[in-house]
């Protein structure tokens, strides 16, 4: 904070697209706050993408739209975009800029923080393994999530992402501890009433009061998309590591994200990577991804939830496809379940949690946990293969193993997958469930689990 | 960045805010200290009898907030807390207009004629040359005019603005403007101002 | 004389500074006020196009450069095992003091303790005449390493003086003088090399002999030699990363530098978590003891990311100059070439395929060029070697993109990682059909010698069932696997035991984590020998029900689990177990 402004400059060379490119200017840094100012006296928020030779080119968060060249002058205020925090901030609701949305005044801050953060040096993190409950089974059970991961949704069109999100925001802990939790939510050009659906959701759980709202809406200026995400996690970072509090920080939609980043290369003239989309989405991308993390000798975590939907459900675009590339698994939703009504509607098989391997087993959830998973894995991708085959040779030419395949796959989407949004499952339930998935194999198809929890656990028929 | 930062932290009137609050530091800045002596006294009366304004506020809050708590439980916590910001906020309110009140009628002395000095000063630094038009409102246009000689090529603008004191220079082609009226720099200072207040009265951080 | 320009314009990590006449292509330079490091990339007159190796926020027009007169270089001594650096050699260890949890900018460390004292025992005398390469001396760096220390590549060599005697000694001692023509040059326990430059050797060897890895689906299906290259391509979630990782644990070379380019964060502290716990097979000694780690995290400065390739293999080179084995690992090159292609884009050159720059196949070239094994410059004789492991993380999984097609050019094993394997859970999802090894004819001999002469032989057969099966399952998939006859089917069902018993390994399995290559030739002879057996079972008369309810076919696909490398009498009981079993089957055709 300072109490000497910056010099406003007045001498605008170009608008174009959510860029302005400001002229004869001295004085001024890269990635530095800009302030316009329009003739109407109307102020919008922006930041340098470029300085030098006389020139600075800066993106405008709230658009370009009314902007004329006489009249509009550029005000490069002397620091980084910051946002201010303090625990007051728990209960809050902010636009997407990171500013009040609820008619309460500004924070009053403890702290003003550079909204990109500083990337968090390896040496330092502590490696994630708390079981996180969800109380979903098929993420408990098969996509554990721990402390400190970054596991995104990918969804596409109108799928049940945004319920799935709220129940793990409602009903995530961390079994038998006491530890503060709170909950930050971004909504990256959404709809409002999706926003809106999340916020009752918080609100009717009680859980409102520690968790903090950024909105940036779908009528909401597309470019301000770019600090969203940024803004949310610069308070989670404060909430987990100078709080010490455990923050899940969930992101709708990060496909929004990526379009205003295309828009703002497309206005630039870069030559595009693919799709259109800059080369330097990956890095881009991972510089909000990382921000996930636990940290030696500090109390608090940051785990992510960053929900994105994938033009026409393929995973191989680039934004699901760069994002699966950093995020620490993918929790995928699947057409045909969803068409099914299936509640989650989770391909299991494209599904992983990378982080799996360290939060379950004895001492955290149980010591069969990650056999009796990898056979039902096994054995549900052994279904889908059978499912298949039926499709063509029909039922009656199927063998009698075969069979037991399908079985299983029927057992696990209706008794194991499918599950109420309100209903919120132990992990014992949970693995008990998927027991009595492969006790629908005879033992001898049991490839991936030990004897003896195959004799301990096994539920004869 | 953190040079604009050691540069800024020297300027007058953010020690003078910073003394009105902390009074230990009485002897920094000394040069326009009695400009602003004023507004400080009234400010330390102003402040124990915002406090009991507002540990009334936030009692009365609270009543109303355990009324609330019994009918839905999850949300009480929340809106009383709301309304304590809401309290603080107008609180600060009050500081701020009773410090802006003061200085806007303190006299234009020799003191004043400091800081309007070190304000040119700054200004024209920053814009690289003093060949620069200058605004200000009525009151200060006569103290601006008695330092003009000592900035070559600069002239006051005939055309007065509206501010609390202080000015703001222009080059002359026009395309660089700089705000260094009062209100500007206690507007950019406010963040820091309100943290201060809230401080003083126990709440935040 | 050392350049001294100003900035004149800041786009993200590329910097432009004019004044700068005296600097040099790939010179470091130190850029503004808050002093970054930065390299020079190219030169138009006296302005310096410059990369920064760390976050410009805030660098304004204006501020300073200074060159330093050296191009981007490594320190190579004592302590760089066992590290964690930066792209730029920095320990990450050290810049947490300075900064904390997150990384900050503008800080000076040096790679390594310079104080810190090794028991250093002379191998020269005075009046010794050495040359470039030769060890004047070793110190025990770890328990696993002895560290050479050599006289520098690009030293005149000369005659030793002032040789100091057996002690402890700090990096900056002087330990000896050489002398030529007049001129004295000190010699410490380190010296600099610049990155870019490889360093030199004697002679090259052909790769032949094996780096055996403990995963079965590498050493015995797509083998890599000490000294050669491989890529290991896949999608996101196929596990390209645990099985680099494999690669770093088990590899049965003495040195591993692990490059994390641009990948996620928690991978580097997993294996900073993990390494000092796990012992090595051969040594019984932490990993730790023989891993260098190069981190450039995704969200680090993507300049940083393009060196840290370059720092990685240069520090590979010197302990293989020592004459060990080692084996690097960068995961990923796409990301490495991603920064490339980021540069270039800020230079404004003209893009290739996907905006890559037209040099990405020579860089790559040239990269996987300073992989081999070969005899060191110097005296004593020794031998090491350089074995590169890249993964190339395709955009889309799409493995015609440029960075897998460049690659492919330039590796002679590929290791195909492949999504359907992955959802099905078959891990390594290495794709046998897709991948390759250039390298089998040439260590099919150090099988023959070290393990049993039917190696190959009983590769080539199990392979050859896996391709059958490749054909047959399109006739299953139209037909139903009922249109096959016994004699086919045989073979779909030992392809299945091929894959959960060969193929599959898991890798978070105590046992079955690392195989050795003993257990890896007797779980491959023994299913070959099932097909061999089921094949005659057939023609006896016995029906592939009875040779499926066989009890010996689940433990065969347990035994890799159940069986430990010290229990190999258990596997040649199998054996026994299998012919009585065949025996009985036939037997109970015959009699009824």
């Amino acid at each position: 904070m300072t109490a000497k402004g910056g010099v406003q400059y007045s001498k605008i060379a170009e608008i174009k697209g959510p860029l302005v490119v400001v002229d004869d200017v001295e004085n001024a840094a890269f990635d530095e706050l800009v302030e316009i100012e329009t003739k109407e006296g109307e102020r919008r928020l922006g930041k340098v993408l470029e300085v030098g030779n006389g020139k600075a080119i800066v993106q405008v968060f709230e658009g370009t739209t009314g902007l004329s060249i006489s009249g509009t002058s550029a005000k490069f205020v002397g620091k980084l975009m910051e946002m201010p925090v303090s625990k007051e901030v728990l209960g809050r609701v902010f636009d997407g800029l990171g500013r009040p949305k609820d008619g309460l005044p500004d924070p009053i801050a403890d702290k003003f923080i550079d909204i990109n953060g500083e990337p968090m040096n390896p040496e330092q993190r502590e490696y994630p393994k708390d079981f996180i409950q969800t109380g979903v089974s098929v993420i408990d059970g098969m996509i554990t999530l721990v402390r400190g991961q970054k596991l995104p949704i990918f969804s596409g069109s109108g799928m049940s992402h945004n319920i799935l999100a709220a129940q793990i925001a409602r009903q995530a802990n961390v079994v038998g501890t006491k530890d503060d939790f709170a909950v930050v939510f971004a909504a990256i050009g959404v709809q409002y009433s999706e926003a809106e659906y999340f916020r009752r959701s918080l609100e009717e759980s009680g859980a409102l009061k520690r968790s903090v709202l950024f909105l940036n809406t779908a009528d909401d200026p597309a470019i301000e998309r770019i600090i969203t995400p940024r803004v949310a996690l610069t308070v989670a970072e404060y909430l987990a590591f100078d709080l010490g509090m455990h923050v899940l920080v969930i992101l709708t939609d990060m496909t929004n994200y990526a379009e205003a980043l295309r828009e703002i290369s497309a206005a630039r003239e870069e030559v595009p990577g693919r799709k259109g989309y800059p080369g330097y989405l990956y890095t881009d991308l991972s510089t909000i991804y990382e921000r996930a993390g636990k940290l030696n000798g500090r109390k608090g975590s940051v785990t992510q939830v960053p929900i994105l939907s994938m033009p026409s459900d393929d995973i191989t675009h680039p934004i699901p496809d760069l994002t699966g590339y950093i995020t620490e698994g993918q929790v995928v939703l699947g057409r045909d379940l969803f068409r099914q009504g299936v509640y989650p509607p989770i391909n299991i098989l494209m599904s992983l949690s990378r982080l799996m391997k360290d939060g379950i087993g004895a001492g955290s959830t149980r010591e069969d946990h990650s056999e009796v998973s990898n056979q039902v894995y096994d054995a549900y991708s052994r279904a889908q293969e059978v499912r298949a085959l039926a499709g063509i040779v029909g039922k009656a030419g199927l063998t009698e193993i075969d069979l037991k395949y399908m079985d299983v796959g029927d057992v696990f989407e209706k008794e194991f997958l499918t599950q109420a949004t309100d209903e919120n499952r132990t992990i014992e339930e949970t693995l008990n469930l998927l027991w009595k998935i492969v006790s629908k194999l005879p033992k001898n198809e049991i490839t991936k689990i030990k004897d003896k929890y195959v004799d301990q656990y096994y539920q004869e028929n | 960045m953190d040079k604009r930062h050691s540069l800024v932290s020297n300027s007058a009137l953010e020690h003078t805010i910073d003394k009105i609050l902390n009074q230990t530091e009485k002897n920094i800045l000394s040069n326009i200290q009695s400009a602003l002596s004023e507004s400080q006294k009234t400010l330390d009366n102003a402040i124990p009898k915002l406090e009991q304004e507002y540990d009334k506020v936030i009692s009365d809050g609270k009543k109303e907030a355990d009324k609330i708590e019994k009918q839905i439980v999850g949300s009480s916590d929340l809106e009383a807390r709301n309304k304590q910001l809401l309290a603080l906020e107008e609180a600060i309110d009050k500081v701020f207009t009773k410090a802006i009140d003061q200085i806007s009628n303190m006299a234009h002395s020799g003191d004043y004629s400091n800081l309007i000095k070190t304000l040119l000063d700054e200004s024209t630094k920053i814009l690289g040359t003093t060949k620069v038009i200058i605004y200000t409102n009525s009151k200060d246009k006569n103290v601006v005019q008695s330092l003009l000689s000592k900035y070559p090529g600069a002239e006051i603008s005939s055309e007065t603005i509206d501010c609390l004191g202080g000015i703001t220079v222009k080059s002359k082609e026009g395309a660089m403007k700089f705000d260094n009226t009062l209100d500007a720099r206690i507007q950019r200072l406010k963040p820091l101002i309100r943290k201060e207040i809230a401080t003083k009265f126990g709440v935040g951080n | 004389m050392a350049a001294q320009g100003r900035i004149v314009w800041v786009s993200g990590p590329a910097v432009k500074a004019d004044g700068m006449s005296d600097a040099k292509m790939y010179e470091t330079v130190v850029v503004g006020n808050s002093k970054l490091v930065g390299e020079v990339i190219r030169l138009t007159g006296d302005v310096a196009f410059i990369q920064v190796y760390e976050s410009t926020s805030g660098l304004k027009p204006g501020e300073p450069v200074v060159g330093t007169g050296n191009p981007l270089s490594v320190l190579l001594g004592p302590g760089i095992i066992g590290q964690i650096y930066d792209g730029i050699q920095r320990p990450l260890k050290e810049l947490s003091k300075a900064s904390g949890s997150f990384i900050g900018r503008g800080i000076t460390t040096t790679p390594v303790d310079m104080i810190k004292k090794y028991h250093f025992v002379p191998t020269v005398s005075n009046g010794d005449t050495v040359a470039a390469g030769n060890i004047i001396g070793t110190v025990q760096e770890t328990d696993l390493i002895v560290h050479s220390i050599m006289v520098p590549p690009d030293h005149l060599g000369g005659k030793i003086s002032n040789i100091v005697s057996e002690g402890d000694y700090n990096l900056e001692t002087v330990l000896a003088t050489t002398e030529k023509d007049g001129e004295k040059i000190p010699l410490k326990m380190y010296h600099r090399w610049p990155v870019r430059k490889p360093r030199p050797y004697k002679n090259r060897y052909d790769p032949t002999v094996p780096l055996l890895t403990g995963q079965r689906v590498i050493d015995t299906f797509f083998p890599i030699a000490k000294g050669g290259t491989g890529s290991i391509p896949g999608a996101f979630g196929t596990g390209k990363t645990v099985t680099l990782h494999q690669i770093a644990k088990w590899a049965d070379s003495q040195v591993v530098v692990y490059i994390g380019c641009g990948e996620r964060g928690n991978e580097m502290t997993e294996v900073l978590v993990e390494f000092p716990h796990l012992k090595d097979p051969r040594s019984g000694k932490p990993l730790m003891d023989r891993t260098v780690l190069v981190a450039n995290t995704s969200n680090m400065p993507v300049a940083a990311r393009e060196a840290s390739i370059y720092t990685g293999v240069t520090i590979a080179e010197y302990y293989r100059d020592m004459g060990y084995d080692v084996v690097l690992v960068a995961d990923s090159t796409s990301r490495w070439a991603e920064s490339l292609r980021e540069m270039s884009g800020r230079l404004e050159e003209m893009p290739a395929e996907e905006g890559y720059p037209s040099y990405l196949a020579s860089r790559l070239a040239e990269f996987y060029e300073r992989a081999g094994r070969v005899r060191a410059t110097g005296s004593p004789d020794r031998d090491g070697s350089v074995t590169l492991v890249g993964a190339v993380s395709p955009s889309g999984g799409d493995f015609t993109e440029p960075v897998t097609t460049h690659t492919m050019r330039f590796i002679k094993t590929f290791w195909a990682l492949d999504a359907k394997l992955a959802y099905s859970r078959h891990y390594p999802s290495i794709n046998w059909m897709n991948s390759y090894s250039g390298y089998l004819g040439d260590i099919a001999k150090w099988w023959g010698e070290n393990i049993n002469s039917d190696w190959l032989s009983l590769r080539s057969e199990a392979y050859g069932v896996l391709q059958r099966e490749d054909t047959l399952k399109e006739i299953v998939r139209l037909l139903g696997p009922e249109a096959l006859p016994d004699e086919e089917k045989i073979i779909l069902e030992v392809a299945r035991m091929l894959k959960i018993g060969l193929l599959q390994q898991n890798s978070f399995d105590d046992v079955d984590t690392y195989c050795s290559p003993q257990k890896q030739y007797k779980l491959l002879k023994l299913l070959v020998e099932f097909y061999r057996r089921g094949q005659q079972a057939l023609k006896e008369g016995a029906s592939l029900a009875d040779i499926r309810a066989m009890p010996i076919v689940s433990t065969l696909l347990k035994a890799r689990m159940d069986i430990k490398d010290n229990e190999m009498p258990k596997l040649d009981q199998l054996d026994i177990d299998m012919k009585e079993q065949f025996k009985s089957i036939i037997g109970v055709k015959v009699s009824s």
